[in-house]
């Protein structure tokens, strides 16, 4: 109950935000910017269509999970309203779910929006089938945004909101490299080696949510792939929201 | 007893870090699944949609380099991926042209790029027009005019030897050329298509190169020189595009 009523106003507070707002517009534009690209593409103007679209998803919910998920906690410990907020029978983990599950939210709702618009654009010129592996990529999508939310609520929690941001956009970067790492973990020095794998294991393993190239074609990806990728961004995020609730829990705010 | 004399805010703690670790081994063991069983992304593929890599240039906005640097990574790995599974190299010489446009004094992306086109993707005028176009670039470069000519006197379905003997010639005038220039452009005069020539140019590489995969490949032409020496049917290492099945057959 209580997650929920911080959860809802966490989505209240971020739908609000101007930063959103102006998101979600460079967004469509981007989508809308593909049209006259298209010709240069050497006729694969569809590709890059869909594939500039599904990035700019990405891309554009990655730079809302920066600028407002990594002061989501220390705007709150700034002003102070925190301390009114946790003197009142809340957990402190509840309280970071609720947080995590706002913004979260309100990324779901971009990820849709933009969705939605590529959609549109994509029926527009004809390509109509292109839905189902579009609708797919943007549900992946949403759930690498949700895995990287929690991430910036686990260091909001911890850090300011500059460092926040920047751990974040590390994870996020070093996430995206995590197969490549496991790869190249093999053909290096065994102490070297090890410590990649280590690396490429605590980070997020993003790649999970990146079906663009086959988006990019029109096709469709398995159940099984769908289904392990919702498992791994609720695990995964599981264990850092622990994590930070761990964190948090050890803070002391007099 | 322990447990009595722990506060609810330590307790809470260690249910939280119990809970992350539990968590955690969860998503270790879903993402090894994941990386084994699920498509890898082909960033290298979404890549051979771009005209070329004078158009792409202007995107990487200053860091040109170090994107050539990012595709040269992927197409080492891309490489390295075909050549495990299916042996085709359908986006190789488009990846190698981006790279070595955004890169032009990228000498060992003009080397690798050629070989693996020539030795192993068959596409030998491919292999060719990109270490031509590196010469282009690079026209003072012995070491290039050097592969160039190696590139020409191990031609795959049959050998160049005039082109060879000129780049060879030409790596010898060149400051850095290999000192070992002269001899092989002496070589290719007098003993045009001999095998031992190719197979010392292959050992070389194979003792120096610090390329892996060339390592690699140079150790299979080498096998090809010797098993076909052994049968004196020279013509088949020569010509082994056409005959891998014979000379395999002939081996086994």
């Amino acid at each position: 109950m209580t997650v929920a009523l911080i959860a809802r106003n966490t989505f209240r507070e971020a739908t609000r935000d101007r930063v959103l707002a102006g998101v979600v517009i460079a967004g469509v534009l981007l989508i809308l910017a593909t049209q006259p690209l298209s010709p240069l593409a050497l006729g694969e103007g569809q590709r890059l269509t869909i594939d500039l679209g599904l990035t700019g998803i990405s891309f554009f919910g990655l730079l809302i999970v920066l600028l407002v998920g990594t002061s989501l906690v220390a705007k709150e410990i700034e002003r102070r309203t925190i301390f009114n907020l946790l003197s009142r029978p809340i957990s402190r983990p509840a309280y970071l779910v609720g947080k995590w599950l706002g913004l979260s939210g309100a990324l779901w709702v971009v990820a849709g929006v933009l969705g939605l618009a590529l959609w549109l654009l994509l029926v527009a010129r004809g390509l109509a089938s292109h839905g189902p592996a579009v609708l797919e990529a943007a549900y992946l999508a949403g759930l690498e945004l949700t895995v990287v939310t929690a991430l910036a609520v686990l260091f909001s929690a911890l850090s300011t909101p500059v460092l926040s941001a920047l751990y974040t956009l590390g994870f996020y970067c070093v996430g995206q490299w995590s197969w490549d790492l496991r790869e190249f973990a093999h053909h290096f020095p065994a102490a070297l080696g090890s410590t990649l794998a280590v690396v490429a294991d605590v980070v997020p393993n993003l790649p999970i949510f990146n079906m663009r190239a086959l988006a990019a074609h029109g096709e469709v990806t398995t159940l099984f792939h769908l289904g392990l990728a919702t498992v791994y961004a609720v695990v995964y995020s599981g264990c850092v929201l622990g994590l930070a609730a761990a964190a948090f829990e050890s803070r002391d705010f007099k | 007893m322990t447990a009595a004399r722990l506060s609810p805010q330590a307790g809470r703690m260690l249910v939280a870090l119990g809970l992350a670790a539990l968590l955690g081994v969860g998503a270790d063991q879903l993402a090894a699944i994941a990386s084994r069983r699920l498509p890898r992304p082909h960033p290298l593929e979404e890549l051979s949609y771009y005209p070329s890599g004078q158009r792409l240039e202007p995107a990487t906005l200053g860091h040109a380099e170090t994107v050539a640097d990012l595709a040269w990574l992927r197409a080492v790995q891309y490489y390295g991926e075909h050549s495990r599974t299916d042996m085709r190299f359908a986006n190789l010489y488009h990846v190698f042209d981006i790279l070595t446009s955004l890169s032009p004094h990228f000498i060992p992306a003009y080397v690798f790029g050629s070989f693996a086109l020539a030795q192993e993707g068959n596409e030998f005028g491919h292999a060719e027009a990109l270490m031509l176009k590196g010469i282009e670039a690079n026209p003072t470069s012995g070491r290039l005019a050097f592969e160039l000519g190696f590139l020409y006197y191990v031609r795959p379905g049959g050998r160049e030897l005039r082109h060879a003997g000129e780049y060879f010639e030409r790596a010898a005038r060149l400051p850095d050329g290999p000192t070992s220039s002269r001899r092989f452009a002496a070589y290719v005069r007098q003993n045009a298509g001999d095998l031992a020539v190719a197979w010392a140019l292959w050992r070389d590489v194979a003792q120096n190169s610090d390329n892996r995969y060339l390592r690699e490949m140079a150790e299979r032409e080498m096998r090809r020189i010797r098993r076909a020496q052994r049968t004196g049917r020279a013509e088949l290492a020569r010509n082994r595009v056409t005959t891998p099945v014979v000379l395999f057959e002939r081996n086994h």
